[in-house]
């Protein structure tokens, strides 16, 4: 499956991939808001950022290619929607969707393809959202590859039986009382190993000086970018 | 439905995280009580459910083919409260990992999808669970389900600017009941086999409930969905509200700081602190308890 190369990459060893999850989300959310809330200058500004992000990437050594076009995913629903505006008389805000959609999800990348994604999540739990939220997701993506396999066979078995509306609703509620099923069998598997209701790292996450700097420098770039960018012209 | 970054105005994203966050984190709190942390691998497990239950393709006339959505029926399988958070947690991992949606949109995508999506499709069952009506009840859940998202999606991105000619408006109206139908046919289809295969899969409202009350709650939501639309695309009564401001002023009016002058950093800077703040009260509110 195609989402099997993400973690991949997100496993490799690099400076980037070594901050903490907290350090990397927090100039993510910068990035996204000075992105989202640009106007003026915005193709000069946009060239800035894309460049910016390019280092991080290489600096980060996942390959260069491989994200900006995973990036370009955004691009079809996108270029719909400029198209659209464009018809409807305002082709720079059709131009602005574009960039603005593929460079935010060009940052999104640059943060999940060098954070595993159970590091990314304990991340988010640590800034404060709802710890049962992050658990069930931490579970749907673990078992996002076994219930789709489950998946397939079931869709094989629909087409087998004539592909009518009937054999698919059968079909599904199988895969629902399977997954359902196997969902106790899993929680009997974790009770029997000691579960109680809560993950416990391996290793105690640490804030380090190079985070804190990483922080620093990685949330103001963008900022600072957009002011010298705003006063030069 | 999925809301891309970079399509919605600032005070339309701001906002909608600021109603979102509280809201997720209530759901979260509620979910957990039914559901105690035991039972987080089925919450789990379940979403990845929905998620490869789109594989599986619904024939719903010639060559063509549709997919469950999955609000409706999982709120009629695990109840509204764990239906939310397991598909805030499909929004989320669809933003994250498959670049479907983003992230300061998750607020809006949340809000259509995995909250009001849920209950809108939870409350016809919620009222007429218990009747003769209730294949009818389940079916209008699946549709109202997609029906609700899909046209707060668009309203959303009527409100940001995004101007659509009212013929394309049209047609994505006319694709948004087609597919809200297609919803209902598979929400039916698959709660009958699964009674079929197992009938305490299915939760079921408690107590017969008014059917004048449930009326009213229904035509509230209608009337809410198609009001939003309508003023969306017609964004009159909004400004005027927005010149006779002078009447209510907040600090932050016209999402910038004033202090700090004019320009992009006020509005970005007042955008922060508001996220900043909203951060803190949920924080404060979720340690007390």
């Amino acid at each position: 499956m195609h989402h099997v190369v993400l973690d991949q990459w997100s496993r490799r060893s690099s400076p980037l991939h070594r901050r903490d999850p907290r350090a990397k989300l927090i100039p993510l959310i910068v990035f996204l808001v000075v992105l989202a809330t640009s106007h003026r200058l915005l193709p000069v500004f946009s060239a800035c950022l894309f460049a910016l992000l390019c280092v991080t990437l290489l600096w980060a050594r996942v390959p260069l290619g491989g994200v900006l076009a995973r990036a370009a995913i955004v691009l079809p629903f996108t270029i719909v929607f400029a198209a659209v505006t464009w018809v409807a008389g305002d082709p720079a805000r059709g131009a602005a969707l574009v960039l603005k959609s593929y460079l935010s999800a060009l940052a999104v990348l640059a943060v999940v393809s060098t954070t595993p994604l159970p590091v990314l999540l304990r991340g988010v739990e640590m800034l404060g959202a709802p710890r049962f939220l992050l658990m069930v997701s931490q579970f749907l993506y673990r078992y996002l590859f076994v219930v789709s396999e489950e998946a397939q066979h079931m869709r094989k078995a629909a087409a087998s039986r004539g592909g009518s509306f009937r054999a698919a609703a059968g079909a599904l509620a199988v895969l629902f009382a399977r997954s359902y099923k196997q969902a106790g069998e899993i929680h009997s598997a974790m009770l029997a190993r000691g579960f109680q209701g809560r993950f416990h790292p391996l290793a105690a996450p640490h804030f380090h000086a190079a985070d804190t700097a990483f922080l620093i420098f990685a949330s103001s770039a963008p900022v600072l970018l957009r002011v010298a960018i705003e006063r030069m012209v | 439905m999925h809301i891309p970054d970079g399509f919605l105005s600032t005070p339309v994203w701001a906002a909608l995280d600021a109603a979102a966050a509280p809201a997720v984190g209530l759901i979260a709190r509620r979910a957990q009580r039914t559901f105690d942390d035991s039972k987080v691998p089925l919450l789990g497990v379940m979403g990845a459910f929905v998620f490869a239950a789109q594989m599986i393709n619904f024939p719903v006339g010639p060559g063509t083919s549709g997919h469950l959505v999955g609000g409706a029926l999982l709120a009629y399988t695990l109840g509204p409260a764990a239906a939310s958070v397991v598909l805030t947690a499909i929004v989320t991992i669809q933003a994250l990992v498959f670049q479907d949606g983003g992230i300061l949109a998750l607020g809006a995508n949340v809000l259509n999808m995995a909250i009001l999506g849920v209950l809108a499709g939870y409350l016809p069952y919620h009222f007429w669970g218990r009747t003769r009506g209730r294949r009818l009840a389940i079916f209008a859940g699946g549709a109202l389900s997609v029906l609700t998202s899909a046209v707060l999606a668009l309203s959303e991105l009527l409100f940001s600017g995004i101007r659509m000619p009212g013929t394309v408006l049209g047609v994505s109206l006319g694709l948004f009941a087609v597919s809200a139908l297609v919803e209902g046919a598979i929400t039916l289809g698959a709660i009958r086999a699964l009674e079929a295969i197992q009938p305490d899969f299915i939760c079921r409202p408690d107590a017969r409930r008014s059917f004048a009350l449930g009326a009213v709650a229904l035509a509230a939501v209608l009337l809410v969905t198609g009001g939003v639309l309508l003023a969306s695309s017609a964004p009159d009564g909004i400004e005027r509200l927005g010149s006779a401001r002078a009447l209510f002023s907040t600090p932050f009016s016209g999402y910038d700081i004033a202090a700090l002058g004019r320009g992009w950093f006020p509005k970005a800077a007042a955008g922060l602190v508001g996220l900043g703040l909203v951060y803190g009260v949920c924080l404060i509110i979720g340690r007390r308890r």
